[in-house]
């Protein structure tokens, strides 16, 4: 027990307790209302930026802020164990700082009930943070779940076109992904005999008596393909760009941006970590599979005429990139994985809201109903092309991004030469899809539609309520990109103890 | 105080100068052009403080780390850096000044002066990074400041299309270039100028690699794209679509020079044979811009395709002088400069300051016939306009290469003393380049400049402001002078030395009839075929199908077209489309098909082994789990 673990207990335990007083602070108005939810947004933020600042890896297995707490399931190996190590850390911070981003956009909405889905919001706010903190993989799953459901009833409730069809789907394909990985996860429970869902004590269990191969085979295509659903994962993607879609913005940006990182991260931290041999053996569908996400749905961006849609599906291209750094498994790979998730985490999310934001003065996401948007709104065009920029790895506003692109470049390179041309294929592809939305919204005249729409809305400039969480988010994203090394140290050594990464290192 | 603090001030004067217009100056354009111009000169200052006073030095600070992958931020000012530095502060400041003039009455200047902040923030970066990564970031931003430029003018369809196709274009040649980096890293495990550059001076057999040939070609490709080489140029003409000192800054002087810059940067790892595609792909570039400037009518579409194939000779240039470096025994990276880097840049530098003064001349021009840029409609601007007309004139001579008195004469026979020493058909090929473009430019000379006026603007067009001229008459010194060695400062020496020595190697009177001849054939004939201020183009009715080819620009914009309608588009079309089709597929035969997966799931219940049970047998377990706890 760490003197300072507590923040992350409460990063964890603020917005879910929060989440309650919002529905209660319903009988003492709105103002009440937004100023709980905010405040249940910013505590994880500044607890998460604290226990940056103090990170210090001292505790057994590389992990800082250790606590661990008695549920009453001991007897089954299941605790509340909470800490942070170099790979969860940058995430925990990413999913604190996309939560207040999202929360500052949400509580000034026009949503319907507005307390009710703050609540969801929170809610989720919690489970994202407790993902990130959990050394127990029950709990690791557990917050996940907790996460997930509020999305669910947000793009149900608050959702947008398509939002039943949307939400149905999305439930029916998340809840695969996670049930099969659910699977999984017991499956190693069960298997390794180690009687506990703890994460360090499984590793240096299997450590010693790794897991039969032909276990370990299905047990990896188990958490890939249940993981690689819930990151959507090439063919195993629709749900997201519909989902996005017809998700309201805060939750899109929830989603897209920190939630779906888990599948990720659960590969990263204990699928690879737990069953190395099944790792190798599925590696080519893995790279496959992620190439499918790069080329194919970057070819299908480019046909994309609905601007959520198109950043749906330029959010499941990246995710190619992602699966092919962690394919690469050396240190390098997944190291440039989790700088390229916060990045990509902070610039979807805020792609997300500018979105909407467009979305508030053209009323309509149709890119062909747009136009000459930067004329009336130069600062909404400056921030949306800062925004793209990152997004496509242009260095300067997107450095963070292109660090973790070149970082996984350069692991596929010595994993699989001829890869690199399909993945550096990415960048122009991007930038086709990229500087096409801006110049059909932002750019050249305004469309008939476009002119229609000013007689009933007049358009105004991005004001600073709407400046606030995007300037949190661009911060954030410029701070790693131009300070790298203050993830990237930690990041580092704790993948360095993982045998597996620190072994494809020094192939 | 260390040297580096000079390079950080070079990096954080225009990034003030930029954050302080985009955060309060916006629109204020007064203030802001001032504090743009201010930064400018502030710039310049510094940098001749850096080239002057302060010894070659590199300097470099960890960036990030992840194992043995390292990227350092740094800088590596030598004397290749310094030359370039000279040039881009030089003449950005001076298009500072012009801009002042000329974008007086535009509601936007705040952005367009906090643009060029930009422009310079990454151009300089660009110049003295030290690292090919660093180099890269630097590259990538100048490709988004131009981006921002070009597409100024927000409400012109055309410009928006236009920057558009330059970032795109751009970024088809970084596709290359990136692989290059990756591949130079995993090769030699750095990414320093330096340490790279000792590798291969340490051991010359590095370069008899097929890997090393394809590692040159790759990092050429960005040379390709940002330097508007066959097939990558189209985006340069287009790029004219931004304000016209833009195009001198950025499209003519500084930015498609930094592609020349890259290659003499990485020169060292070049092998023969990656030299002998470089060569060519210039020579080529030379000839097809030459041909097609011929045939514009928009005095600003002409001088950009005389950029691209001014930046063909230098590619050309850097490809001949390694060759014969090459050749020479010695492994080109012994020599301190070889001929081929100290030709380009010689060619760079000269051509920097001459065209960076017919553009502003243009600009002048344009300014002055309230955005008319069509030659056959001015007509009789010489007597208008008379400083424009002689600073214009100035700059033109020094572009076709007029013997002994202009500088171009000198960096262009540069170039033709490597092509005759390396290689007969590249001669040939140049010289017929240097004829095409005394040919093209005499034209545009006459047609615009002389005969009576043929437009209500072009007869009221009067002289510009001092703002405007001045920038003018420095360029045109520069132009006249920047040929000779004593003209240059002892600092900026080393390089222009060397390229002179090649001017005036053992063929030099043979190279020299040659390109006079060649610079009188192309005069007399423009001379002869075009009147002063024409209204039609003869040599579209007597040369009908040769002037067409050379009009549709050699059909290469028709091409990308149909590749972007026809392929791309259509492939990424079919794809979304065949998405939809498995999606739709999939909800109507929704139940049948579940229910035909389950049969299968059942069948290998009774066949399988003992994992499957397991494995049906937790799916179960999740399945009742879900059941309770309501997500069904």
């Amino acid at each position: 027990m760490n003197e300072f673990s507590s923040l992350v207990q409460y990063s964890i335990a603020v917005p879910l307790f929060l989440a309650f007083i919002t529905l209660w602070a319903k009988n003492w108005g709105r103002p009440a209302v937004q100023i709980v939810a905010v405040t249940g947004f910013a505590i994880p933020l500044i607890l998460a930026l604290f226990a940056w600042m103090l990170y210090n890896p001292a505790e057994p297995g590389g992990y800082a802020f250790v606590s661990d707490l008695d549920t009453g399931l001991s007897l089954i190996g299941i605790s509340l164990h909470l800490g942070l190590n170099g790979v969860s850390l940058p995430l925990f911070v990413m999913a604190a700082t996309v939560g207040l981003a999202a929360g500052l956009y949400a509580a000034q909405s026009k949503a319907e009930n507005l307390h009710r889905y703050l609540f969801c919001l929170l809610v989720m706010q919690a489970g994202l943070m407790g993902v990130f903190a959990s050394i127990d993989i029950f709990f690791f799953y557990f917050f996940h779940e907790l996460a997930l459901i509020p999305t669910f009833i947000m793009v149900g409730i608050w959702g947008g076109r398509d939002r039943n069809y949307a939400a149905m789907k999305m439930t029916i394909y998340l809840t695969l992904g996670a049930m099969l990985s659910l699977v999984g996860l017991i499956a190693i429970y069960v298997k390794s005999g180690a009687g506990s869902f703890d994460l360090i004590t499984l590793k240096a269990h299997l450590a010693q008596a790794p897991l039969a191969e032909s276990i370990q085979n299905y047990a990896f295509g188990l958490l890939l393909f249940g993981f690689g659903i819930l990151v959507s994962l090439w063919p195993l993607h629709t749900w997201a760009p519909l989902g996005y879609g017809a998700a309201p913005s805060s939750a899109a940006m929830l989603h897209a941006g920190v939630l779906k990182k888990f599948g990720l991260y659960g590969l990263i931290q204990v699928a690879i970590p737990l069953l190395p041999n099944g790792a190798s053996l599925w590696e080519r569908w893995i790279v496959w599979l992620a190439l499918g996400n790069v080329l194919i749905v970057g070819f299908i961006a480019m046909a994309q005429k609905d601007l959520k849609q198109l950043i749906g599906y330029s959010s499941v291209m990246h995710m190619g990139y992602a699966f092919l750094g962690i394919a690469a498994m050396s240190v390098l790979g997944v190291g440039g994985v989790v700088i390229m998730m916060v990045a990509h985490g902070l610039t979807v999310a805020l792609l997300f809201m500018l979105s909407t934001m467009v979305h508030h003065r053209t009323q309509t996401f149709e890119m062909g109903e747009m136009g000459g948007l930067a004329k009336k709104a130069p600062v909404l065009a400056a921030f949306f092309v800062c925004a793209m920029m990152a997004s496509i790895g242009l260095p300067g506003p997107g450095l963070a991004n292109f660090w973790g692109e070149l970082s996984i470049f350069l692991a596929v390179y010595e994993f699989k030469n001829w890869l690199i041309f399909a993945i550096v294929a990415g960048i122009v592809i991007s930038a086709i899809y990229g500087l096409r939305a801006i110049a059909s919204v932002f750019l050249g005249g305004e469309s008939d539609e476009f002119v229609e729409s000013q007689k009933e809305v007049s358009v105004v400039d991005m004001s600073w309520s709407e400046r606030v969480p995007a300037l949190i988010l661009i911060i954030l994203l410029f701070f790693v990109g131009f300070f790298p090394k203050t993830i990237t140290e930690s990041l580092y050594d704790s993948l360095e103890l993982e045998p597996v990464y620190a072994k494809g290192d020094n192939d | 105080m260390g040297s580096e603090l000079y390079a950080y001030g070079l990096l954080a004067i225009p990034l003030f100068s930029a954050t302080l217009i985009a955060f309060f100056f916006r629109r204020s354009g007064g203030i802001a052009a001032g504090v743009s111009i201010a930064a400018a000169a502030l710039i310049l200052a510094t940098a001749l403080h850096l080239i002057f006073k302060v010894d070659n030095f590199e300097y470099n600070a960890s960036w990030i780390e992840i194992g043995s992958f390292s990227v350092d931020f740094g800088f590596l000012i030598d004397d290749l850096a310094k030359l370039m530095l000279f040039v881009v502060a030089f003449v950005g400041f001076l298009v500072h000044v012009f801009s002042y003039g000329y974008m007086k009455e535009d509601p936007d200047r705040g952005r367009f002066f906090g643009g060029l902040s930009i422009f310079m923030f990454s151009m300089l970066g660009l110049v003295i990074a030290s690292g090919l990564v660093t180099l890269f970031i630097f590259w990538e931003l100048v490709g988004f400041s131009s981006y921002m430029l070009i597409g100024f003018y927000l409400d012109k369809p055309s410009a928006a299309a236009a920057s558009k196709k330059a970032f795109i274009v751009n970024r088809v040649g970084d596709f290359g270039f990136l692989i290059g980096i990756v591949m130079v890293f995993s090769h030699f495990g750095t990414f320093s100028l330096s340490s790279l550059a000792g590798v291969f001076h340490g051991d010359a057999t590095l370069l008899d690699s097929a890997s090393m040939t394809a590692i040159g070609l790759l990092l050429f490709c960005g040379t390709v794209g940002k330097s508007g080489q066959l097939p990558l140029h189209v985006w340069l003409p287009d790029a004219m679509e931004g304000p016209t000192p833009v195009s001198a800054l950025i499209h003519a002087a500084t930015m498609v020079a930094a592609g020349v810059f890259l290659l003499c940067r990485t020169g060292f790892l070049m092998t023969a044979d990656a030299l002998h595609v470089i060569t060519w792909v210039g020579v080529a570039t030379a000839l097809v811009a030459g041909f097609t400037a011929i045939a514009q009518r928009d005095i600003k579409k002409i001088l950009a395709y005389s950029t691209v194939s001014q930046l063909g000779y230098m590619v050309a240039a850097f490809g001949l002088g390694s060759l014969v470096a090459l050749d020479g025994g010695a492994s080109h990276g012994h020599a301190v400069v070889t001929g081929g880097v100290a030709a380009a840049m010689f060619h760079l530098t000269t051509h920097a300051f001459f065209k960076a003064l017919l553009f502003l001349g243009s600009g002048s021009v344009i300014h002055a016939c309230h955005h008319e840029q069509d030659i056959f409609r001015m007509g009789g601007l010489a007597k208008n306009m008379p400083i424009t007309f002689w600073t214009f004139t100035i700059g033109l001579l020094a572009l076709i290469g007029t013997p002994f008195i202009t500088a171009g004469f000198y960096s262009k026979d540069a170039i033709l003393a490597l092509a005759y020493q390396q290689s007969a058909p590249a001669f040939f090929c140049l010289v017929l380049g240097a004829v095409l473009t005394a040919f093209y430019m005499i034209r545009l000379w006459k047609i615009a400049f002389l005969g009576s006026p043929k437009s209500e603007n072009a007869e009221r067009a009067t002289e510009n402001g001092l703002v405007m001229t001045a920038p003018l008459c420095l360029l045109a010194i520069g132009s006249a002078l920047g040929g000779f060695v004593w003209a240059y400062p002892e600092a900026l020496r080393p390089i222009i030395e060397v390229g002179e020595s090649v001017a005036h190697g053992e063929h030099h009177t043979t190279v020299a009839i040659f390109s006079i001849v060649a610079w009188a054939i192309g005069l007399s004939a423009a001379w002869f075929v075009y009147q002063g201020g024409a209204e039609k183009d003869r040599l579209e009715s007597s040369a009908k199908p040769l002037y067409q080819i050379f009009k549709e620009k050699f059909y290469f914009d028709q091409v990308y077209d149909w590749y972007i309608a026809k392929v791309q588009q259509r492939v990424a079309m079919t794809l979304h489309f065949m998405e939809q089709i498995a999606l739709s597929g999939l909800i109507i035969r929704g139940m049948a098909g579940v229910a035909g997966l389950i049969g299968i799931g059942l069948r290998s219940l009774h066949v399988g082994n003992l994992h499957n049970y397991v494995y049906w047998f937790l799916g179960g377990l999740a399945l009742f789990w879900a059941l309770v706890v309501g997500i069904f």
